[in-house]
């Protein structure tokens, strides 16, 4: 690994500035668990690291039911683990947290983190797609707010200008009657990747789908919602077989690739089966 | 300027050090402070034999920059046992038969250190959960996951019986 200048900067402001002096020279640091891998690999050579956890502030989670939940990009696994509102209302978004990594790297590893590192298989991007998250974005101009489906540019590529820094989420509160599930599939019940993940919330009337969500991830060169499938489930009756062509409406939205951890057929085949899986675990 | 100074609390005792930014903590430790009880195995935060305790949290040192663990409390499996005295999770491991060769040992008994902390009687999946991130080659994790289990038995009677 080479050496880098190290600064801790105590105020967002001096970190954007940082930023901007050093360009692509840069890198920031949150919880290190996706960084210093690429460093020790020497994929990744900043000659400045700018250390984010000495800003006060982005790691605070606030709730209100009128105005959502606020989660600051500095926000670690563990730490959203024993949030109590997170717990109460955003309960995919804990089941997510518990399924990534180990305590070791849930101790450290950050929400903001995992979404600017932007891979495709992000653990955190169903969850924060069904949950219709918007992305606090500060920078050398005004703070602009992202939608999470478009914070992704493509595999390993997040859509901030230089000089920009993701600070945090805003989260709306979910309507009461929703539920919903992420599924995660892969060899190992820890420390792995999805091979496919799927994320879906869903509310129902009167044995009817109102609101369907459906994310993918590690299925396409970004975090995708299916929105077909959604549409085609919107208004429809509950049963097996509309669950099942909504599941095939999905995998036919997705596109994966044939890679190190599993061919495009068998993914394909993940999703179709999960995506059915996943909503009929929502509406039992 | 490419190093830094750092003060480091390790195993209860203040440490000032200089230190290149890019060194982590895991070599601090084993090359600046000669503790060589956490081990150096994959080196990229997969394995968990770097574990120690950081402020409370079980991290991989390998992964934690040393000038990050400025003023921050560090415990390695070094202070587990006190005046030649084993910790009752060592002592557990050993007559357990949840050593082979001993690499992972340090870093299980930390996560396990950890976990009793939080959680005086945990069940046995929330002691494989807490072991989730520590890689052992040898023994296939049974013995491990007994061991911890009677250790949390054993802190229990000791704590109930107030010694």
């Amino acid at each position: 690994m080479e050496n880098f200048e190290y600064f801790e900067p105590k105020i967002l402001k001096e970190a954007v500035r940082l930023l901007v002096k050093y360009k692509r020279g840069a890198r920031l640091l949150a919880g290190g668990t996706d960084l210093m891998i690429e460093m020790k690999g020497g994929y990744v050579k900043p000659k400045y690291m700018i250390n984010l956890k000495k800003i006060k502030g982005l790691d605070k989670i606030s709730f209100g039911k009128k105005e959502g939940l606020s989660i600051g990009a500095l926000v670690t696994w563990s730490t959203l683990l024993s949030s109590k509102p997170i717990h109460q209302y955003y309960p995919i978004l804990r089941e997510t947290a518990s399924l990534i990594g180990c305590p070791q790297i849930r101790n450290i590893g950050t929400i903001g983190g995992n979404i600017c590192h932007a891979s495709p298989s992000a653990d955190s991007a169903p969850a924060l797609m069904i949950y219709e998250a918007q992305c606090v974005v500060a920078g050398p101009g005004r703070e602009r707010i992202i939608p999470i489906e478009e914070i992704f540019a493509g595999v390993q590529k997040i859509s901030l200008k230089q000089g920009e820094i993701l600070t945090g989420f805003h989260i709306p509160t979910p309507e009461t009657e929703s539920k919903g599930c992420y599924l995660k599939f892969s060899p190992r019940k820890a420390m792995d990747l999805p091979i496919v993940g799927v994320g879906v919330l869903v509310r129902t009337s009167n044995g009817t789908f109102q609101d369907v969500r459906i994310a993918l991830g590690a299925v396409a060169p970004t975090p995708i919602r299916a929105k077909k499938a959604e549409r085609f489930l919107s208004g429809k009756t509950i049963d097996d077989d509309t669950i099942r062509k909504a599941a095939e409406e999905a995998a036919n939205e997705s596109k994966p690739i044939t890679d190190m951890r599993a061919s495009r057929e068998y993914r394909l085949g993940l999703v179709k089966e999960l995506t059915y899986r996943a909503i009929k675990q929502s509406i039992a | 300027m490419k190093t830094s100074k750092i003060k480091i609390k390790v195993n209860g005792e203040w440490h000032e050090l200089t230190v290149p930014n890019k060194k982590t903590l895991l070599d601090v430790i084993r090359e600046d402070l000669h503790l060589t009880g956490t081990k150096k195995m994959c080196d990229t935060g997969e394995c968990g034999g770097c574990t120690v305790i950081m402020d409370g949290m079980v991290v991989n040192s390998c992964i934690v920059l040393a000038v990050d663990a400025n003023g921050k409390e560090i415990t390695t499996i070094e202070n587990l046992s006190q005046i030649g005295k084993l910790h009752p999770i060592q002592e557990e491991f050993i007559t357990r038969g949840a050593i082979q060769c001993g690499f992972c040992t340090p870093g299980m008994i930390l996560s396990a250190k950890a976990l009793l902390d939080q959680n005086p009687n945990p069940t046995e999946l929330e002691v494989k959960a807490a072991i989730s991130g520590n890689f052992c080659r040898c023994t296939g994790y049974v013995r491990i996951v007994n061991a911890i289990l009677s250790a949390a038995e054993r802190l229990r009677s000791v704590n109930d019986e107030g010694i």
